[in-house]
Order: structure tokens, then C-alpha cells, then sequence
């Protein structure tokens, strides 16, 4: 199942349909799978923002921790995402799908964020984190249609509608969950985590 | 969709090029988190009176102190091409009341790419490759400078800047200590950047300041220059362009705060200001057969390329205290 989901990577990639109508056909909608794409590519997201993790001189075993620990809560979030756009598909356009279907697909759409440690890249590295933000985006679009049997226009309307119901959610009872997980990172991180800036090198 | 396929061949070299830039802040990261020792690997200053660990400041009068930082295409503090070898020589001859150091700037760490590293074995082969005559030789020696590339970047990348810059600066800081430097003693400093070392030696200027107290200007030879916060803390920059160099351009192109849009960008304050000058060697390219330090290639009164960059920087060196130094330079016809 795992090496199903790996191996469709390269056209769910291209943006090609038949990669998430072949992770829909398997059993169990290839979920498993999908899970392990989007903690991979938490990891690689936390990896490209670990500045601040240098800049607050966290330790080489605790910076591994803070890793695993920002990509737990990296699929955390994922799942709550694909949870609103399952909602809001079925509310709105009342195509019933199973949740792991959408989980499932929606995760294969985050394989362009298998890449975001290349975030790190100096001075270019913010342009190729939005274009992969983008490149995301036309991913989960495609995983959605498929996923629900949606045209182009419906999509989208799901997707926006989404990602409007995700915003109020994040501002509302999404507000002491992230607390709990900003206690999390600082906790498992060994400090506030604080944007840093380095001291002088002064005269001692 | 096979390796061969242009599509994937792309794919992959533009990934190769982003995931070789993507660990290049690392080592300045890692250095700034403690993970290799000792913050800075400084030595605090000496006390009053106590003499320096290195003396040829004490043996002779000196007036300044100038530390040269090479271009993309070395590989430790030791310069390989002869052409700086003898260009650091004749400074010293020129300028015999100055103390001319060189730093490394492409390693916060101070370790040579061909010194104590994982990959030392593979540098040495590049550096290798770099000295042959053959053009495949080269194309791999050229994997030097794309490293030594990206350590620009991350000196002109404000995310990483203010980590590298102050890991240049202390290793710049612990060399003139050593070679005698007295804190807040007011002798000049001149920080001389050829190449992409014109751009680290902004970056660290403010913080070499900062820690010896010290008046310190910066000479850019063909440098690649970002809108550097450091540009508003030197004395004054002085940008020396050959009028074949293109690659200096690099810079104006690729960083937007030097684009005239962006007036309060500190490139332009700093132009505003009258901190920068310009100055034009006509002939010259940025390196090679026709370039700053070439010694075959003359200008009209008979001097070598390599003769008039000498001049023009020794007497741009003799003249840091001062507030206009272009002042009483003129360009050079070919």
C-alpha cells in the first residue's frame, strides 16, 4: 500500500488524474500511504523554516525532536483540512465520499511539499516555497475533483469554500489548539522559539 | 518518462542546483546554533599594554590595516591563483604602512574546503580539475565557485545574513587581532572584496565595527553587491569596475534594493548618502586574460592591468581616512 502511494508521487506530481483515481482504487484508498507523503513532507516543511530552531541554538537531538514533532503536527493540521473540504463537498455539492477517500487523496496532493526543505535555498528559496504553495494548490484541486466526481467550476467553488470554513475554524476554536501546539514545539524545542536576533560581536 | 526526456533532465538539474543551495546555509546555521564548538571561535581582545599573539604591527609604523577577501574561486585563506598572490605582494610593497591580511570568507568556520570536511577529498578533486587546462576540467572545477556562490547568497539573504556576516566578521576580527590591531586605537580599516567577497565584506563590516570600535571602509573589486543594511555602517564603499566586467552586474540585476524603484532600499541610502563611489578601470574584465589582475594586457601608458589595479587600490587604500577617495583618481583609457 505504502509503495503504491510512493510510486504514484511522480504523476500526482504532473498533475496527471489517473494518479488519484489509482490511490482511490486501492484498498483502503492507499490512506496509509498518504499519511507517510504528508509526515514526509511536514518534516521537509520544518526543515525549510528551521532557522529559527538554529537561531535559538537548539541542540542537534532536540532540533531531530522538533522535526518529528512540527511534522506530527504538520498531519494534524492536513487531516483538519481534508476534513473541511470532505464537509464542505458534502454540504455544498452533497457528493457523499468516504473520508478516507478525500484524506487519502488530498494527501497524495501534498507531494509537492516533499520539497519544501528546498525553502531553505538563499535568496531563492521564498519564490520556490509560493510556487510550491501553487503547485499544492492545482494538486489538491485535482485530488478534490477526483475524489467527489466534481467539474472544473464546482471544484473550485469547494475548494474556495474551504478554505474559507478552514480560516474561520483557524480563528475560532482552531485558536487554543494552536496553542497547545506552539506549547508543544517550544516545549519539545527547549525554548520560546522567539524570532532571534544574534547579539553583536562587541568588545568583551 | 524516462531519465533521458528533457522535461525530467530539467527537473532534475534545476533540483540538483536548488538542493546544493539548499544546504548552504547550514554550516553558517549550525556554526551560529554551537553545533561545531565554541561561539565564533574568538579570543578576546588583548588587555592594555599586552602585546599582540602576532607582532609585525609593533616592528614598523602602521597606519591601516587591509584585509583582503577572495573571489568565488578559492578554497581556503591561501590564495592559489599566482595572479593574487603577486596582487597581495605588490599591495604590501605599495602600501608600506599597512598590515594586509586575508580571511577566507566562504567558511564561518574558517575551515579550507580542502581541510578538515566530509567532503574535503571531493574539493580537492575539484580544485584539481580547476587547475587543469582541459575545458571538461574545468567545467568540474567550476562546482567551486557554484559552492562558494551560494555562500553570497546566504550573506545577501536577510533570513541568514545577520548569522554569516557576524561569522566572517569575528574571523576577521581574531586575524587582525593577532596581527596586532588595538581596540578603538581609530587606525583604518579596509576591507578589500574582490568578486563575491565584495558582498561579505559589506555584510561584516558593521559588526568588525562594532567589535574593535574601528572606522572601517570597504573596496569592492568587480564585486557582486546586494543592498546590504552593513552599506549605511562603513566609512564609505568604493565599487572598482572594469568596463568589460559584467559579472559585477549580477548583482545590480539580481537584487532588487539596488533598483532605482526602491529608494529607501539601503543601496540607495546609502548612494544618497555619498557613502558609494564608482570607479571605472576602462579596459578590464573580471577575470582571466583581460581582467583585473591580468599582467600581459596594456593600457595606453604602458602599464599592465594588473599595474593599474594595484595603483588604483593602493592609492584608494593610502587614502581611507579620508572623505572623497575617488577624488583625485581618474579612469584609465585603454
Amino acid at each position: 500500500m505504502l509503495v503504491t502511494a510512493l510510486d504514484l508521487i511522480p504523476p500526482a506530481l504532473a498533475l496527471r488524474p489517473e494518479a488519484f483515481q489509482a490511490l482511490l482504487a486501492r484498498p483502503g484508498f492507499g490512506l496509509q500511504g498518504a499519511l507517510v507523503i504528508v509526515f514526509l513532507a511536514g518534516i521537509s516543511t520544518s526543515f525549510g523554516q528551521s532557522v529559527v530552531l538554529f537561531a535559538n541554538h537548539v541542540s542537534p537531538r532536540r532540533f531531530v525532536a522538533s522535526l518529528l514533532v512540527q511534522a506530527a503536527l504538520f498531519v494534524l493540521t492536513f487531516l483538519a483540512w481534508s476534513a473541511t473540504v470532505w464537509g464542505t463537498a458534502f454540504l455544498l455539492m452533497g457528493r457523499p465520499a468516504p473520508f478516507a477517500a478525500a484524506a487519502a487523496a488530498i494527501g497524495l496532493a501534498y507531494a509537492p511539499q516533499l520539497f519544501n526543505f528546498l525553502v531553505l535555498t538563499p535568496y531563492l528559496g521564498n519564490g520556490v516555497g509560493a510556487a510550491l504553495s501553487v503547485w499544492t494548490l492545482l494538486a489538491t484541486l485535482q485530488a478534490v475533483g477526483v475524489t467527489f466526481d466534481l467539474a472544473r467550476a464546482e471544484t473550485l467553488l469547494v475548494a474556495v469554500a474551504g478554505w474559507l470554513a478552514a480560516q474561520a475554524l483557524q480563528r475560532t476554536i482552531g485558536r487554543p489548539v494552536a496553542r497547545v501546539g506552539r506549547w508543544v514545539r517550544h516545549a519539545v524545542a527547549g525554548t520560546t522559539l522567539d524570532p532571534h536576533e544574534p547579539p553583536g560581536l562587541g568588545p568583551r | 518518462m524516462t531519465l533521458l526526456e528533457p522535461g525530467t533532465l530539467l527537473f532534475v538539474a534545476v533540483f540538483a542546483l536548488l538542493l546544493s543551495g539548499a544546504f548552504a546555509p547550514l554550516e553558517a546555521l549550525g556554526w551560529w546554533a554551537g553545533w561545531f564548538g565554541d561561539l565564533a571561535d574568538e579570543e578576546p581582545p588583548p588587555a592594555q599594554g599586552e602585546p599582540a599573539t602576532i607582532i609585525p604591527a609593533l616592528e614598523r609604523d602602521v597606519g591601516r590595516y587591509v584585509v583582503f577577501l577572495s573571489g568565488i574561486d578559492s578554497v581556503s585563506d591561501e590564495p592559489v591563483p599566482q595572479r593574487q598572490v603577486r596582487f597581495l605582494e605588490r599591495l604590501r610593497e605599495e602600501v608600506s604602512d599597512a598590515v594586509v591580511l586575508q580571511v577566507f570568507p566562504y567558511s564561518v568556520t574558517n575551515r579550507a574546503l580542502t581541510g578538515e570536511r566530509i567532503f574535503a577529498r571531493f574539493w580537492r578533486w575539484a580544485l584539481r580539475q580547476k587547475l587543469g587546462t582541459r575545458s571538461h576540467e574545468q567545467i568540474a572545477g567550476m562546482l567551486i565557485n557554484l559552492r562558494n556562490t551560494w555562500q553570497v547568497l546566504v550573506s545577501a539573504d536577510r533570513r541568514y545574513g545577520p548569522f554569516y556576516d557576524r561569522g566572517t566578521a569575528a574571523l576577521m576580527v581574531r586575524q587582525l587581532r593577532r596581527a596586532g590591531y588595538q581596540d578603538a586605537s581609530g587606525l583604518p580599516i579596509v576591507l578589500i572584496g574582490y568578486s563575491g567577497g565584495g558582498q561579505i565584506a559589506v555584510g561584516a563590516a558593521p559588526f568588525v565595527r562594532e567589535a574593535l570600535d574601528a572606522p572601517v571602509s570597504v573596496l569592492s573589486l568587480g564585486g557582486v553587491l546586494a543592498s546590504d543594511p552593513g552599506l549605511l555602517a562603513v566609512r564609505h564603499l568604493v565599487h572598482v569596475i572594469g568596463a568589460r566586467d559584467r559579472v559585477h552586474k549580477a548583482g545590480a540585476i539580481m537584487f532588487p534594493g539596488r533598483w532605482p524603484i526602491f529608494p529607501y532600499s539601503p543601496w540607495n541610502l546609502a548612494r544618497r548618502h555619498g557613502k558609494i563611489r564608482r570607479l571605472v578601470l576602462s579596459p578590464c574584465n573580471h577575470t582571466g586574460d583581460d581582467g583585473y589582475l591580468d599582467e600581459t594586457k596594456l593600457v595606453e601608458d604602458g602599464r599592465s592591468y594588473f599595474e593599474v589595479t594595484v595603483d588604483v587600490l593602493a592609492a584608494l587604500v593610502r587614502d581611507s581616512t579620508g572623505p572623497a577617495p575617488v577624488a583625485s583618481l581618474t579612469p584609465v583609457a585603454a
